[in-house]
């Protein structure tokens, strides 16, 4: 072919697929069956290509979304008539039949995306729920058992009367009762993990992270400058207090607590000073320094702490003033040493030697 | 409009009976939902053209299903089962698209 007609051949190409304006000249005139009537709006694009030049098939597949199989139907109608009542009524239960299918599919599809969603996010996401419903539940009533607990004092004051304050005392000492007072106020939290700079996952062993052991070493250290009540968050340390870690969290007796820890300390007014210098006051600095852990001791007045539950007594019972003398030397039989080990049963005045001295630096 | 009125009947019978459907073609369901929206969309937009046809409406809708069924089957067969069916969902997705551009333009034109 010449080159006039593979420039015409081209530009009829790019006429068909809309990229060039205006009728095309050269085109044979459109058979009237491929389109039954024109459809109000309609453009190119609704039209199919005539077979002799073919796009390819993403053109097509943009161009021409809907199948060329309604188009020939509509010129099979076009040529033989309209459809007969039969025909047209085995058409409406093929449709409806079809419409009914695919809204079944739909359903089918929805109930089973929703059935397939992991059992497990599921069940922990209801256990999450269940554990912040149970943590309100215990918070309110601990509450309520404080209010009840202050009723009861002052009840119980009213009852006994002038020997009430000696009460009170006792139980502001053992932890029981609420105490206010001046003190100090340590602020505790853990320091950011360390994280791989390139992909920001958790990198190295975290030693900036606050653990129980935290707390037991400050609290020591302020019961040895001097402190005569401390709570952790809120808690008040009393005799048979424990600090503990349950997995991630630290509980004081059986509450959790989260960061930031408040250790507040009713006590001397050197007690700030005497924790800053002593060497857990060091040891928190250097951490606070090297690896980001908040570490702040401020003096505080007008502390208040809240007492503790009262546990009871279920093994201990209180000793009678005979029994409270210092413990006599057992006649016989074994008196278990400081240290641990089984005493010889000689009269206790001679000590033991377990080993010869020791000789030499 | 009967055909409204049918596939709101097929929802609610699928609500209804919930049937279970069986392991092996569990996760052909999805492709088989996006063929079988494709085939709807042609339909509606094929009768806002004026040339709709039940045959031809049922055909594209049971083809449409099956092949894409079978795609992805084969597919999976093969190895490239997630790649197949991503280019299945894209194809069946850009009909739906360009159907419902046509019919919007119906819609907000005529």
């Amino acid at each position: 072919m010449n080159r006039r007609a593979w420039i015409e051949r081209g530009d009829a190409l790019l006429r068909r697929v809309g990229l060039r304006a205006g009728p095309d000249p050269a085109a044979r005139p459109a058979p009237a069956t491929n389109v039954a009537r024109p459809a109000p709006g309609a453009e190119p694009l609704g039209s199919p290509t005539p077979p002799e030049l073919s796009v390819d098939f993403l053109i097509e597949l943009f161009r021409n979304p809907l199948d060329a199989g309604y188009s020939d139907a509509a010129a099979g109608r076009a040529r033989s008539g309209p459809p007969g009542r039969s025909a047209r009524r085995t058409g409406f239960t093929l449709r409806t039949i079809t419409l009914i299918a695919t809204g079944a599919l739909l359903a089918i599809a929805y109930q089973q995306t929703v059935a397939a969603q992991p059992e497990a996010a599921k069940t922990r996401h209801s256990l999450a729920q269940d554990v912040q419903q149970r943590q309100a539940e215990t918070d309110a009533q601990q509450k309520q058992a404080e209010q009840l607990r202050q009723q009861a004092a002052s009840l119980r004051d009213a009852i006994v009367g002038p020997n009430s304050t000696a009460l009170d005392q006792i139980e502001a000492r053992a932890g029981v009762g609420a105490v206010t007072g001046d003190g100090v106020t340590v602020t505790l939290a853990s320091g950011p993990a360390p994280t791989d700079p390139v992909t920001g996952k958790a990198q190295g062993t975290d030693q900036g992270h606050i653990v129980d052991f935290d707390l037991q070493v400050i609290s020591n250290e302020l019961w040895r400058d001097g402190a005569e009540a401390i709570a952790i968050n809120g808690q008040r340390l009393i005799a048979t207090s424990t600090i503990r870690a349950a997995g991630n969290a630290i509980l004081v007796d059986l509450a959790p607590l989260s960061e930031p820890y408040t250790i507040q300390a009713i006590g001397p007014s050197s007690m700030a000073d005497a924790l800053r210098k002593s060497s857990v006051g060091g040891f928190y600095n250097y951490l606070a320094t090297s690896y980001g852990v908040k570490f702040a001791v401020q003096s505080t007045n007008g502390l208040r702490l809240a007492g503790a539950a009262d546990p009871g007594l279920r093994y201990a019972t209180p000793a009678t003033p005979s029994q409270s003398a210092s413990p006599k030397p057992a006649p016989t039989g074994p008196r278990p040493h400081a240290s641990g080990s089984i005493a010889p049963t000689s009269p206790p005045s001679q000590p033991a030697h377990a080993s010869p001295p020791p000789g030499g630096p | 409009m009967f055909a409204v009125l049918a596939m709101i009947v097929g929802i609610v019978l699928g609500v209804i009976f919930e049937p279970t459907v069986p392991v092996a073609l569990q996760p052909y369901l999805p492709i088989a939902v996006v063929a079988a929206l494709d085939a709807v969309f042609g339909g509606i937009r094929a009768t806002l053209d004026g040339i709709f046809d039940d045959k031809q409406f049922v055909i594209s809708f049971v083809s449409n299903v099956l092949v894409a069924a079978l795609i992805v089957y084969l597919g999976d067969q093969l190895g490239v089962g997630g790649q197949l069916s991503t280019g299945v969902v894209v194809v069946l997705g850009v009909r739906i698209f360009g159907n419902v551009a046509a019919i919007r333009r119906h819609l907000f034109r005529a």
